[in-house]
């Protein structure tokens, strides 16, 4: 996950929590607050229900910061969940029995709220706010059982507050897991754009690196093939040393790829090799270790002396010298002639073609010196 | 090509193990126009071959590899003893090579070198003269350029390069504008800086004594040669 979409999480969560503080604040100084003081007269034990509205007040506290900061309660939460059920008794008992569940019995229906926040983010929220919820409903039932109160009007009145409480407390709780669950398909969705576009500009590569290969074999067989399918004698030599010039620069365009420790030693062999089987004799010599050299440079050394092997007639003497800051490569054969190069060229590389011992031979050498 | 007149053909004594080189040598030998060379002894050890006919013989043509083992261990003795030996090879690389040449031959042929080259190098090592088959100049230029103090000349480089390359001297010679006997002289003097061995070996100092005479070099040129050179050894 990215910086910036891990950022994304973290906005949406942190809001929905934010909000859920704020409910519980808002809840228990609205109206729990309201509902203490205003009954105060009522209480049969009001310092009680005071000690209790206090007690709810410095759960939240803890609860609330530790949910804005992210800090675990850890094994905390389960010893504070039975404190906020006390809290919820405690406002019971602290009622006349005729007022349980009545205005002044605040308790058991906030105490919910201070439960969400407590559960809020642990993995399992669902099942334990349930299960506080449920045990919320067995403590207020015992309360009005020991008050004396399970008559038809209480039991009803007690049926309609705790599914609305129990709908409020839980909706809420799900609505700021659901913003959660929203901000992770967000990310989901844009690792997935983002994946999509990435594998989409890989294959754009390789389809041009395809296209480039297929110029350049393009480039070195078109002439030759040209040549045959306007009806060009296979017999006819000329034809024949322009086929193997055309086998040359293919060799050479899948020797120079291969994985070999010496690249442009590799090449030449491979090259060599091609055009001793057609009964040219080759002698190849090489003095020195190759440095390291980039493809282009590879391809603008090899090229001249790779077309002079491949046009030999009879013999070529192919000469490889190389030291730490110079490579030379020359071809020294009996062939005609080489068509002016336009091919690969590279910075630092010189290409001298030339006739030798009065035009009988053709004289090549490239030669990489370093920057 | 010599300034001297030939008056007794070079004696040669081949130490090779494989018949058909050994005939191929014979051939070439015998095919030589001025007939420079005439092979007095041969056979597949060092011993067998210098214990007879091979005594006294003016050059041994020894093979690296005899019978799968490098005799390369055998050089510096017969050096020592004040023989010129010339070590051919299948092995051309340039570490081969220069190993060769510090252990203390006259010179490297490699197998790939052809009939007139051959001959041409034992009559000039016959001689004490320098020379620098092609595949020799390769070496010397690539070995060359890999040390930080490099003893050739540009133009001494550029010569061997050619000459590597398969150009005749006079090619050469063109091709950069001299005469032949300067592309020579650059060539053979290449071989003379490359000459020491870190020992005093008799050969060593014929060979110097005729760059001298030849005027390849000067008398004042030795010190320094020797003191690259032998710097170059201990170097490796």
């Amino acid at each position: 996950m990215s910086a910036s979409e891990t950022s994304v999480r973290r906005n949406y969560s942190l809001g929905a929590r934010r909000a859920a503080v704020s409910i519980v604040a808002a809840w228990h100084l609205g109206f729990d607050l309201v509902g203490t003081v205003g009954t105060w007269e009522s209480y049969r034990f009001p310092w009680l229900a005071g000690l209790a509205w206090v007690l709810y007040a410095a759960i939240g506290v803890v609860a609330g910061v530790a949910l804005l900061r992210e800090r675990p309660l850890g094994a905390g939460v389960w010893p504070l969940a039975v404190v906020t059920l006390v809290v919820s008794a405690m406002v019971m008992a602290a009622c006349e029995p005729g007022d349980v569940v009545n205005a002044a019995d605040w308790g058991w229906g906030s105490v919910g709220w201070l439960a969400m926040i407590l559960f809020w983010p642990r993995p399992t929220w669902l099942r334990d706010l349930s299960g506080f919820l449920l045990a919320n409903v067995v403590v207020t039932l015992a309360g009005l059982a020991s008050a004396g109160a399970l008559d038809a009007r209480s039991l009803s009145k007690f049926l309609v507050v705790s599914v609305g409480a129990i709908l409020l407390q839980a909706g809420a709780s799900a609505g700021g897991h659901a913003l959660d669950l929203a901000a992770r398909w967000a990310v989901e969705n844009s690792n997935r754009t983002a994946g999509a576009e990435a594998a989409r500009k890989a294959a754009d590569q390789v389809h041009a690196d395809r296209l480039a290969r297929y110029a350049e074999v393009r480039a070195a067989v078109a002439p030759v093939l040209t040549l045959l399918a306007e009806g060009a004698d296979p017999a006819d030599p000329d034809v024949r040393h322009e086929s193997a010039v055309g086998a040359a620069r293919l060799r050479r365009l899948i020797a120079e790829t291969d994985d070999a420790p010496d690249p442009l030693l590799h090449t030449l062999r491979a090259c060599a090799f091609d055009v001793e089987r057609r009964g040219v004799v080759v002698l190849f010599l090489t003095a020195g270790t190759v440095p390291p050299l980039p493809l282009e440079v590879r391809r603008a050394l090899v090229e001249a002396p790779i077309e002079g092997m491949a046009r030999a007639r009879s013999q070529a003497r192919v000469t490889l010298v190389a030291t730490p800051r110079e490579v030379i490569v020359s071809v020294l054969t009996d062939a005609p002639s080489l068509p002016s190069a336009d091919g690969s060229r590279a910075a630092n590389v010189a290409t001298r073609v030339e006739a030798e011992n009065g035009g009988t031979q053709l004289w090549i050498e490239s030669r990489w010196t370093a920057p | 090509m010599d300034r001297e007149p030939l008056d007794r053909p070079v004696t040669l004594a081949v130490v090779e193990d494989t018949p058909v080189v050994l005939e191929g040598i014979r051939s070439w030998v015998a095919a030589d126009p001025g007939r420079r060379v005439e092979i007095v002894a041969s056979g597949n050890t060092v011993d067998s071959v210098l214990g007879g006919e091979g005594a006294h013989a003016d050059v041994i043509l020894l093979d690296l590899e005899l019978d799968g083992v490098n005799s390369l261990p055998r050089i510096p003795e017969l050096v020592a003893a004040g023989r010129r030996v010339v070590v051919y090879s299948v092995h051309e690389d340039d570490a081969t090579v220069m190993a060769v040449l510090r252990a203390g031959a006259a010179t490297f042929i490699a197998k790939t070198e052809t009939r007139e080259h051959c001959v041409d190098t034992i009559v000039a090592v016959g001689r004490d003269r320098p020379y620098v088959p092609p595949v020799m100049a390769g070496a010397l230029v690539a070995a060359d350029g890999q040390t930080s103090r490099p003893m050739l000349s540009a133009r001494e480089r550029e010569a061997l390069l050619l000459w590597f390359q398969g150009m005749n001297k006079q090619s050469v010679a063109l091709r950069m504008g001299i005469s032949e006997a300067t592309v020579k002289q650059y060539i053979e003097r290449a071989r003379v800086k490359y000459a020491s061995t870190g020992r005093a070996a008799p050969t060593k100092t014929t060979l110097l004594a005729r760059a001298i005479q030849d005027g390849l070099i000067t008398a004042d040129d030795i010190i320094e040669y020797q003191s690259l050179a032998a710097d170059h050894h201990t170097r490796d």
